[in-house]
């Protein structure tokens, strides 16, 4: 509703059509940047999603110690994102931080990299630490799926002559195609939603190159009290969700929701 | 399996699981030196360790304070949760008219997620004037559907035969809550715990945008609050950071195995 009026807190509302849509889609490039960045946050789920594949085939192998690499793994998960988005900060420090330390040690780069203060190195960098949370999140789903898996499966697989990768191919990855389909679910949302790493550690900068919807959002509505376009903003936010996880479903052949569904 | 694979499994796992605690192991460092905020190179063993900046903490900022204000919204919170969703989810199991139509509903608003509804929350916390209060805090995180299908999932595998029976003996139907389904379904609880005290104790956008008086910061906020004054020039900063963390960390290593279940669970539930 909200998004179609001129409203203030200070002023009575009255209605303002489509013109918060129109500024909105046609004279805002920070709206454009900023859906752009949530796209590309976004695109950064399967990278995730792939080491946390690797990391859980690597777990569920029969290994001493394999609960406590899977703790670790996890750990930083359930974590403060605030205080995360600080340690990298942190690590990402010009002058002191350890990982231009390392990265002069081993002679990668010839000069130090300001990686949240520069235009091109600010976004991989905020995904790096978006993806080293969430992986053991990740991990530890699709390690649920790699145990419902019945070993017999492989076993007979085995018998038949069939090499690991090919097991790999035909056995396990269809059969994990769920749990693969519920990470990419989360890691879609989370794009949506990631506000406090990026708030802490660029504020969406410099120049809008961190810029996501969600602190745009933010910023329109309690940065420069612009409630309505924030309401605008938030259903355009609203309908991109929508649709994404709508064609998430289509090409999962629509089994999310319909297994709680169907009691 | 061989031991030649067995070794490198392990020597894969433990760079992943060194990269995974560097970040930790860093700032818990500069927490206990300082050394390297003005210094260059770093060095990467530890000298001249001194607690000095944990006493800065102590001092200069009211980290008891938030502390508690944490800890309150967080117990609203965790008691909100437990009692909504247990009835919400008890009703669901009982049945009542148009109940599909309830759970499909809840179904589809599982997926939105709460940062997508602030404006909105917003105005509504205004206009009931709880901004700048701890419930007007707790409140939006009060009840999830994720956790009223955790309760339902639970609630069903009681057989109904023990309701009739509690029934038949004239146990109010809220009794028949408290003693018969939550004693039964003592994972559900604490799946809802974990979830909710998670949610709610990390939560930083809400608390950003409800409080405005510093008195009643939380612990993220605070912690925001202070990184915007120091920037990093002060080890205090890090030592605030592994404060906060600390009973996070702990928490985990003590529940382990619920943490990781519950958290899961709340995922494939939603």
């Amino acid at each position: 509703m909200l998004s179609v009026q001129t409203w203030s807190p200070f002023r009575p509302a009255t209605f303002a059509g489509l013109t918060h849509y129109d500024e909105l889609l046609f004279h805002d490039e920070i709206f454009w940047t900023s859906l752009w960045n949530t796209v590309v946050f976004m695109a950064s789920s399967p990278i995730a999603i792939a080491l946390a594949l690797g990391l859980a085939l690597l777990v569920d192998t029969r290994i001493r110690g394999r609960g406590i690499y899977r703790a670790i793994i996890f750990l930083s998960y359930p974590l403060m994102t605030v205080a995360v988005g600080i340690i990298w900060r942190w690590l990402y420090d010009e002058k002191v931080g350890l990982i231009n330390y390392v990265l002069l040690s081993l002679g990668l780069t010839r000069t130090r990299i300001a990686f949240l203060d520069s235009y091109e190195w600010a976004m991989p960098s905020v995904v790096v630490a978006a993806v080293w949370q969430i992986v053991g999140f990740f991990m530890v789903i699709l390690l649920a799926g790699l145990q419902s898996i019945p070993p017999d499966l492989h076993a007979a697989a085995a018998l038949d002559g069939a090499s690991a990768v090919r097991r790999f191919r035909h056995i396990t990855l269809p059969l994990l195609r769920p749990a693969v389909f519920l990470c990419l679910m989360i890691g879609i949302i989370n794009s949506f939603t990631s506000f406090d790493l990026i708030y802490v550690m660029t504020g969406g900068g410099p120049n809008y190159a961190t810029e996501v919807l969600i602190t745009y959002i933010y910023r329109a509505a309690f940065v420069l009290s612009k409630f309505d376009y924030a309401a605008a903003l938030t259903v355009v936010l609203f309908v991109f969700l929508l649709a994404l996880t709508w064609l998430a479903n289509r090409f999962a052949g629509g089994e999310a929701g319909a297994v709680d569904a169907a009691d | 399996m061989r031991p030649t694979r067995a070794a490198a499994v392990h020597g894969a796992l433990t760079v992943v699981s060194a990269l995974m605690l560097v970040p930790f192991y860093w700032v818990l460092k500069t927490s206990l030196t300082g050394e390297n905020i003005f210094q260059y190179p770093p060095a990467l063993l530890p000298r001249a360790i001194h607690p000095f900046y944990y006493v800065d903490v102590w001092y200069y900022i009211p980290f008891v304070r938030y502390v508690a204000n944490s800890v309150i919204v967080s117990a609203i919170v965790v008691l909100g949760n437990l009692a909504f969703n247990a009835l919400a989810a008890y009703a669901l199991t009982v049945g009542f008219r148009g109940r599909r139509a309830v759970i499909l509903l809840l179904l589809s608003c599982m997926l939105i997620p709460f940062q997508a509804t602030i404006i909105p929350a917003y105005l509504i916390t205004k206009q009931l004037g709880l901004l700048n209060t701890h419930v007007g805090l707790a409140l939006p995180l009060c009840s999830t559907i994720v956790c009223i299908f955790v309760f339902k999932t639970s609630f069903d595998a009681v057989p109904r035969s023990l309701i009739d029976a509690a029934r038949i003996d004239g146990l109010a139907e809220w009794r028949i809550i408290r003693h018969v389904m939550l004693p039964l379904s003592t994972s559900a609880v604490a799946t809802t715990v974990i979830l909710s005290f998670v949610w709610s104790w990390n939560s930083f956008l809400w608390p950003l945008i409800v409080i405005r008086n510093p008195e009643l910061q939380t612990l993220p906020l605070g912690l925001s609050t202070f990184l915007s004054y120091m920037e990093n020039t002060t080890g205090a900063l890090y030592a605030f950071c592994i404060m906060v963390l600390v009973p996070g960390v702990v928490l985990f290593l003590l529940e382990q195995r619920r943490f990781i279940e519950g958290l899961t669970s709340g995922a494939t539930k939603g």
